[in-house]
């Protein structure tokens, strides 16, 4: 638990350093006509830096009093989280090839045969249904156009 | 007052066309399936119709997107009662003696007195948001660049010093959040800024995308982490429930008007539903006579944090339209979705688009009767919701957020800060980061620095026209008071306490 808080305000703290960086490269005084661009974010980045400081020292005491804590998440959560998480960013990385919808379609598919082990029908009754009426509900009514991939216009033809 | 009435009049008359009822009603039924899944909130709900509701009139748009909201904010409790699930944060106080009491049989008289006391609270929130807003938009015509920056400053505050939380990670999030606005074109000058030359960075981060992820899969992570089981109990909301439900809300007039009270004072400050229910509920359990029937089914338990929550959702409208500082994520959400339609929230509002004002006033008192009615006939026919399988729903939530996240600016690139900020808002919620203060400096980032930047210029330079009287002086005060109250507080004990050991 406190490794990750660790890790999570280290990473603010470099955040806030590139951020300083960046400010004093646009400038982050007063210039002609008022305050620079940077400005603004030279004082968000200087704080953050600050901050993150403040609660590194905090860490550093919680652990000399017990450690390094619990953990994060328990026993087993990482691997159901990252069943989750694969395949949503499979999802997304297939849409650029073959469309929103046409990806959701096999994302709901495999979740709920491979990892949800609901039967065949339902999963294919929903993996057709769901896309098909969400696609008739953005595209055609409200004329927003979702994401076609590179081949998406191809494999839905209508 | 006089005056308010026929602008109400005339609202209604807007609210009260059967496009708009129609509307209305698909947004409350929506937010109430939205509020009775858990890990699929309001800001959620909100956020993913936003591209939807571009294609609408402002009015009707608007009307679909704060239908959503009270719709969430009744539907989160039958989760709460039923499944021993808060369906929505701001319904974690109802589980306490909600779901005790469902346990005992009397599932559809605790739903019935949870819907009153929305109803109630939903009442007053609407109320003041009806008499007060004129009042304060005239008020708040007064302030300058300075002014609103101390507003802000205030907001800003009030989540540090107030939201009992660390007040350390509440500025970071805060600040994380501002730097996020910041990335992108700078909205004085046009330079580009923090971009490192890329196109991507150039168009900056939208906040529906944020909260999409932060919100929406942030919460599906946990969720999945908590392993999920659903186990219900079955209810039926009878005409005996009802009658049964009237009577007993009348036995126990404190915990409602004291709920509905902490809710609306809540909402007016931003932190929103969720911390005023929990008020509410420690509230009522502190003054009453019998603490022993809490966590039991004690009906003032159920009574007060409904009422406050309600109260404090309703009320959250207030400071958005008259100000432009939403009083909750939700608000912030419905608040972006205003400025897609090229209207700035605040005191010109009234003024300029005073039909749309009043329109969206009317709503919320049509959208909360409705509503009622609503939930009170159909609340098991809801709840069933939620036998569908966690596995089945889950991807398709997934799927929504997707649609929603890249419809927001027909970009593939915010489906996958999405998921980044899915990641994160779940890292977050584990090492106690609050979100609604990043989500609201995402939103208010760019007004913020305006306001900040005009007023130094005003000032020319000097710090000091943050604090010119009469208005920017004690906001600003008052500001730095709550800022540094998780420093003050101890301190003031510490001296206290050092007093009474001289008088012993």
């Amino acid at each position: 638990m406190r490794k990750a808080d660790l890790v999570v305000s280290l990473s603010f703290m470099a955040l806030g350093i590139i951020v300083v960086f960046d400010s004093v490269q646009l400038g982050f005084q007063w210039g002609g006509n008022g305050p620079e661009s940077g400005f603004f974010p030279f004082y968000l980045g200087v704080g953050l830096i600050i901050s993150a400081l403040l609660v590194l020292r905090n860490v550093r005491a919680a652990y000399k009093k017990g450690g390094w804590g619990g953990r994060l998440m328990p026993e087993g959560a990482l691997k159901s989280i990252l069943w989750v998480v694969v395949p949503a960013t499979a999802m997304v990385v297939l849409t650029e090839f073959v469309g929103l919808h046409v990806a959701a379609a096999l994302y709901l598919g495999f979740y709920m045969r491979a990892v949800g082990k609901i039967g065949w029908v339902t999963t294919v009754m929903v993996s057709i249904l769901v896309p098909v009426s969400l696609y008739f509900t953005f595209d055609k009514f409200f004329l927003i156009p979702l994401p076609q991939g590179l081949w998406g216009a191809m494999l839905i033809p209508f | 007052m006089m005056e308010d009435i026929n602008n109400l009049m005339m609202g209604l008359g807007i609210a009260l066309q059967g496009y708009n009822i129609m509307i209305a009603v698909i947004g409350l039924v929506l937010g109430i399936i939205v509020g009775v899944l858990p890990g699929l909130g309001g800001a959620n709900g909100v956020a993913i119709l936003i591209p939807v509701v571009v294609t609408m009139t402002p009015v009707t748009g608007v009307i679909l997107l704060s239908s959503i909201y009270w719709g969430a904010l009744y539907g989160g409790s039958i989760t709460s009662i039923l499944f021993n699930i808060p369906g929505e944060p701001w319904s974690v106080a109802t589980t306490f003696d909600g779901y005790p009491m469902a346990k005992k049989g009397k599932a559809g008289l605790a739903l019935v007195l949870s819907f009153l006391s929305h109803g109630v609270g939903g009442a007053l929130g609407v109320i003041l948001l009806t008499f007060f807003a004129p009042v304060i938009a005239e008020f708040a015509l007064k302030f300058g660049p300075a002014e609103i920056f101390s507003v802000m400053l205030l907001t800003f505050s009030a989540f540090v010093g107030l939201s009992g939380k660390s007040p350390l990670k509440n500025v970071i999030a805060i600040l994380f959040g501002f730097i996020l606005a910041a990335v992108g074109m700078d909205i004085i000058s046009g330079q580009l800024r923090m971009t490192y030359g890329t196109v991507v960075l150039m168009g900056g981060f939208n906040f529906v995308v944020a909260v999409i992820g932060l919100f929406g899969l942030g919460e599906i992570f946990l969720t999945v982490e908590e392993g999920l089981k659903v186990e219900g109990i079955v209810a039926r909301v009878g005409l005996k429930d009802i009658r049964e439900g009237m009577k007993e809300i009348i036995r126990y007039p404190k915990a409602l008007i004291i709920g509905a009270l902490v809710g609306c004072w809540m909402g007016l400050k931003p932190g929103g539903a969720t911390p005023a229910s929990f008020m509410a509920y420690g509230f009522i359990k502190q003054s009453s006579a019998n603490k022993d029937e809490f966590g039991k089914g004690a009906p003032a338990g159920i009574i007060a944090p409904e009422a406050a929550a309600h109260g404090a959702g309703t009320s959250a409208t207030l400071p958005m339209i008259t100000l432009g500082i939403p009083g909750s994520p939700t608000m912030a959400v419905i608040m972006g979705g205003l400025m897609i339609f090229g209207l700035q929230p605040g005191p010109m509002l009234f003024k300029e688009h005073a039909d749309f004002v009043w329109g969206l006033i009317a709503s919320c008192w049509v959208g909360n009767f409705i509503g009622f009615f609503l939930v009170m006939a159909f609340a098991p026919v809801f709840a069933s919701v939620l036998k569908v399988r966690f596995a089945i729903l889950m991807p398709i939530i997934v799927y929504v957020c997707a649609i929603g996240a890249y419809a927001v600016s027909n970009r593939m690139i915010d489906v996958y800060y999405m998921m980044g900020f899915g990641v994160l808002g779940y890292l977050f919620k584990k090492l106690d980061y609050p979100i609604a203060p990043m989500v609201l400096a995402l939103v208010l980032g760019d007004m913020a620095e305006q306001a900040m930047r005009q007023a130094l210029i005003m000032g020319q330079g000097s710090p000091l026209i943050f604090f010119r009287p009469p208005i920017a002086l004690p906001i600003m005060v008052a500001a730095l008071i709550i800022f540094f109250w998780p420093v003050i507080a101890p301190w003031k004990a510490k001296l206290f306490a050092k007093k009474g050991e001289k008088s012993d």
